[in-house]
């Protein structure tokens, strides 16, 4: 904002709040920290035991993985994703998440070591695809939606959002149709 | 305390009433609900994506628990949870079988903060629509009535437009347009030769895309596109309440604002046969008081307009106020809306677009205009055609750097046309108050019965044929249909249950948007329409409130209320 916007723009706030009769009622506003991911919610206690915490890791990096840009690991995505356990996932999908990430826990083993984390890079790719596949070809609502909130919350994270994509708070105008080349990122949002 | 004018109710139409009334010299006193809002500070609209909290997902035991109506609304997130009640605070009723889906916001400025912003003047044919098909109350005024408050109030708030010479959609004083993508002329093209009576338009909103010296005075810049319009918008690059009717109100010197005050009733004076007063409790205390004015504006939002007028009775008016007619309450209206069709639109893979415009297009209403139906009134559809992102990974298989790669660049385009429809006044859908259940304040309950009618039904299905054909005519591919979502409600326009008309033993409002019954009692919210027409309804709530406050200043002016 330019400070002759801000300064009209606290005129006109100062001007409204004084036509405001306080009847018992409070002028207070909400605070922005309420709206905002605040340090408490990254200091909250981990969700999911370290070995479900352990599989969550692996799974969401070998979905998005590292490459030219930083992977869902770097973007923090396996720790946001524990946190809306907390802070957001109902009681039957937190049971059901467990139960998911202890499940591929499970699969992984069958894979011939001791966790997710003990394949080979290649070995943990194959895996991985081979039980997406067979998941979203069963249209699986569990797996369906945590993969779902695996991309949601690299994408709109701020390495996934402005590194591997583009994002803009404030675009500042619509250009309608624009020619772009085979290199060009998509939006985030 | 006594007021020259006295307005329940801090939205679209309150603001309106407020800014007219204090401009004509009335010391006047608006009356809200729900608690202060502080234009700016309150909102989110500075927070990126990744800031929000839990990425914008609201805990779904909360949303459950106490938000099981309002999360139904597109609209509802972290960002803005703070701007819809909470169902489980207040509670009101449905008939068996007939959910209605009531869609709130208890703050100053009301659901003009977080309102779509589409802005459609009615038409001439609209206004004739009872008259002519027999349903509702024929409207006490005509087109000719209301053009010169649409100019009116367009010119403050902002809208942006084409114009296009339209009978059944008026042109307005426009700002000018936003511009259609490519791949939407290229829909629209098609669109025009495939039916040459239907016609694709950039949809009018109510956003400043050039801020005029009477916006920016008012603190309001230009248009950011930045879409995130639902959280409020510091800028004031829309209008509402927050960002220009209320600041023009206060700087007459004329305004007084009280926060927390629900209205429980008007009062009625048999000696002098008209409306002394607001009797209001106060939010937080639980304690009542009375407010004295000379004139009385409801704009509370139809159903609580219906609820105070319900709940104000007397000897002289057993059934509630300003009701001798018995329509107080009855033709609630809604659009029928979550109608429409999506799908890919192929081509265009070398263009993009850049911003987020708040805005989409608009075909205008067709059927019963150039096209017959099998149903009375029509329909028109908003829409976009924009480039999908990563978001078409969602659903599909696929891991590791290529499922990456392969969301990295922009998506194909992606076609969206959504149906608002008409639906005919009935007296059956009714508002009324419940006969033994209060809310915490002692205030009876809302009861709503209300359901679709045959007529709403046909159009439904015609509708989605409609949307269907249309894609499919102009090559779109995965085709997919809407159904109604959920039902009633979800239009969020709430209109008809305190309606204009001529007959006084038949309808609550005259001409002036002044209850019949009692001279100065004026309702100029969605209570007054005498049929909604497929228009989002905004614009005419602001005209007529501008308008009827000229009549009541006007009238006061002389000595007739």
């Amino acid at each position: 904002m330019h400070s002759t916007e801000e300064r009209m723009a606290m005129d006109r706030r100062a001007l409204l709040r004084s036509a405001i009769l306080l009847v018992g009622g409070t002028a207070a506003g909400v605070p922005a920290e309420l709206f905002a991911q605040g340090p408490a919610a990254a200091k909250a206690k981990q969700f999911f035991t370290p070995a479900q915490f352990l599989v969550l890791d692996e799974v969401a990096e070998t979905i998005i993985p590292k490459t030219d840009t930083p992977g869902a690991r770097d973007a923090g995505v396996p720790a946001a994703l524990d946190a809306l356990m907390t802070n957001w996932a109902s009681a039957k999908r937190q049971q059901e998440f467990r139960a998911l990430l202890d499940d591929m826990g499970r699969s992984a083993a069958g894979e011939g070591a001791a966790s997710i984390r003990a394949l080979t890079p290649a070995k943990r790719l194959d895996f991985v695809r081979r039980y997406d596949a067979a998941k979203m070809e069963a249209k699986d609502p569990v797996y369906g939606r945590f993969k779902e909130l695996v991309m949601t919350l690299y994408y709109l994270s701020e390495p996934g959002a402005t590194q591997e994509l583009r994002y803009e708070l404030s675009p500042g105008k619509w250009e309608a149709f624009t020619t772009i080349g085979p290199d060009t990122r998509a939006w985030a949002v | 305390m006594e007021f020259d004018a006295i307005v329940v109710g801090s939205g679209m139409s309150g603001g309106w009433a407020a800014k007219e009334l204090t401009e004509k010299g009335l010391k006047t006193l608006v009356i809200e609900r729900g608690r202060h809002l502080e234009h700016g500070a309150d909102y989110t609209d500075s927070l990126s994506p990744w800031e929000l909290q839990n990425y914008g997902l609201v805990n779904e035991a909360e949303a459950a628990e106490d938000y099981g109506i309002q999360s139904q609304c597109y609209a509802f997130s972290t960002a803005t949870k703070h701007l819809w009640v909470k169902d489980s605070d207040h509670p009101y009723t449905t008939a068996e079988g007939k959910p209605f889906m009531w869609i709130r916001g208890y703050h100053l400025g009301g659901r003009s903060i977080m309102w779509a912003r589409q802005s459609y003047r009615l038409s001439e044919m609209d206004f004739e629509s009872n008259a002519k098909d027999g349903h509702g109350s024929d409207w006490p005024i005509r087109y000719k009535d209301m053009a010169p408050w649409y100019d009116h109030v367009e010119n403050f708030a902002g809208i942006s437009g084409s114009k296009e010479g339209l009978p059944q959609l008026p042109d307005g004083q426009f700002l000018p347009p936003m511009e259609l993508t490519g791949a939407e002329k290229d829909f629209k093209a098609k669109l025009e030769a495939a039916y040459p009576t239907r016609k694709l338009i950039i949809g009018r909103c109510a956003h400043l895309t050039e801020a005029k010296p009477h916006h920016e005075e008012l603190g309001r810049i230009q248009c950011q596109y930045r879409s995130l319009c639902e959280r409020g918008c510091s800028y004031g690059s829309y209008f509402s309440s927050l960002s220009a009717t209320l600041p023009a109100a206060e700087r007459t010197g004329n305004l007084t604002v009280v926060t927390d005050a629900i209205a429980h009733s008007v009062i009625y004076d048999p000696k002098t046969g008209k409306a002394s007063g607001v009797r209001v409790i106060d939010a937080k205390t639980k304690q009542g008081r009375t407010y004295e004015g000379k004139v009385i504006f409801l704009c509370a939002s139809a159903i609580p307009t219906a609820q105070i007028l319900l709940n104000s009775k007397s000897e002289a008016f057993p059934n509630g106020l300003a009701n001798r007619s018995d329509a107080v309450g009855r033709y609630l209206m809604d659009h029928l809306s979550g109608l429409g069709a999506g799908g890919t639109y192929p081509g265009f893979e070398g263009n993009y677009h850049r911003g987020r415009r708040p805005n989409g297009f608009y075909i205008p209403r067709y059927r019963n205009v150039t096209e017959p139906a099998d149903f009375h009134r029509g329909y028109g559809f908003q829409g976009g055609v924009m480039r999908d992102n990563w978001r078409r990974g969602i659903g599909r298989a696929g891991v590791g750097a290529e499922f990456k790669q392969s969301l990295r660049s922009p998506g194909p385009w992606r076609i969206s046309v959504g149906g608002f429809g008409e639906m005919l006044p009935r007296p059956d859908n009714r508002v009324t108050l419940h006969p033994t259940k209060t809310d915490k304040w002692g205030i009876p309950l809302v009861h709503i019965e209300c359901s679709l009618g045959e007529n709403d039904k046909k159009m439904i299905a015609q509708v989605n044929a409609d949307a269907k054909e249309m894609l499919e005519r102009a090559g779109a591919t995965d085709i997919y249909v809407r159904k109604h979502y959920g039902g009633l409600g979800l239009g969020i326009h709430e209109m008809g249950t305190a309606h204009m008309g001529k007959d006084p033993t038949k309808s609550v409002l005259n001409q002036y948007n002044q209850a019949h019954d009692v001279p100065n009692l004026f309702i100029t919210d969605g209570a007054c329409m005498a049929s909604g027409g497929c228009q989002n309804p905004s614009l005419s709530y602001m005209a007529m409130s501008a308008r009827g406050a000229h009549f009541a200043a006007e009238f006061l002016r002389a000595g007739k209320i």
